[in-house]
């Protein structure tokens, strides 16, 4: 595969694909590209932050309100939960009502003793899989 | 959507009953009582999913409180809808088989889900 990089301070940046399929290094690239188009900005206790949209684990809603758990902390949004599922790359799932997951960021999975699904992130947040979305979530890893 | 099954089912058992039993007779408020304890058990049932999923509550607390919910709905439609008579003994007989019931529910969900967790940590890594 060919790679030709041309750097010109006037141009528009854009990268552009020829290939016969799609393969999972084009896959990989999209996800780059969606990832770093995204600006999502996180309120902390005193400041706002431009958060990594790889390094977010989850956004969730608690009492109404939004918040990313990146692996920095906790961090509240203005956007509602259905604006960001409708722009995030597909890494993100949604794994119940409140809760859109990176299946990057999953540490693992674990069987609760209440008969659900628990998901533990790589910042240590747990989060269930509700039963609507159990299937989904099961496809999305190819079971 | 299994709520909807509740009705035919006990269309099911006065069927068979009719069939089995000489005299048997039943009732318009009777079979109203009966599918209406149907779907109000289904009801039920589905809503006391929700003590599950109250993550600041303990385990012990949510799952007692979610058998006591469906317990005392059970309990309450059978002995209204005269499916098992007011008496100690058989009450305490329904009690049993409903432990007994509960537990094997709750293994089967458990086991299930903790199978599903198994293979998604396979493809995780």
């Amino acid at each position: 595969m060919k790679l030709k990089i041309f750097i010109g301070k006037t141009d528009e940046e854009e990268i552009i694909i020829r290939a016969r399929e799609k393969t999972p290094l084009i896959e990989a690239i999209e996800r780059l590209v969606s990832e770093a188009d995204m600006d999502i900005i996180g309120y902390g206790n005193k400041e706002a932050v431009k958060l990594d949209v790889s390094e977010i684990c989850c956004f969730s809603v608690n009492d109404g309100k939004v918040f990313a758990h990146a692996l920095s902390g906790k961090y509240r949004l203005k956007q509602r939960l259905f604006q960001l599922e409708e722009k995030l790359p597909d890494s993100f799932i949604k794994i119940n009502q409140s809760c859109l997951a990176n299946i990057r960021m999953i540490e693992r999975f674990d069987a609760s003793f209440s008969g659900s699904l628990l998901v533990r992130f790589k910042d240590g947040s747990t989060d269930y899989v509700s039963r609507r979305q159990m299937k989904s979530v099961k496809e999305r890893f190819g079971i | 959507m299994f709520g909807g099954f509740g009705p035919v089912i006990i269309g099911i058992i006065y069927w068979i009953l009719s069939e089995c039993t000489d005299n048997f007779e039943i009732s318009g408020f009777e079979i109203f009582l009966g599918i209406a304890s149907t779907y109000l058990l289904a009801f039920v049932q589905a809503g006391a999913s929700v003590f599950n999923q109250i993550e600041h509550w303990p385990l012990p607390k949510s799952t007692l409180i979610h058998f006591l919910t469906l317990f005392a709905a059970y309990s309450v439609c059978y002995i209204g809808n005269t499916w098992i008579p007011f008496d100690p003994k058989v009450l305490l007989i329904f009690a049993a088989v409903f432990v007994s019931v509960y537990f094997v529910v709750w293994t089967t969900v458990y086991f299930s889900v903790r199978a599903a967790s198994k293979k998604l940590n396979v493809r995780i890594k």
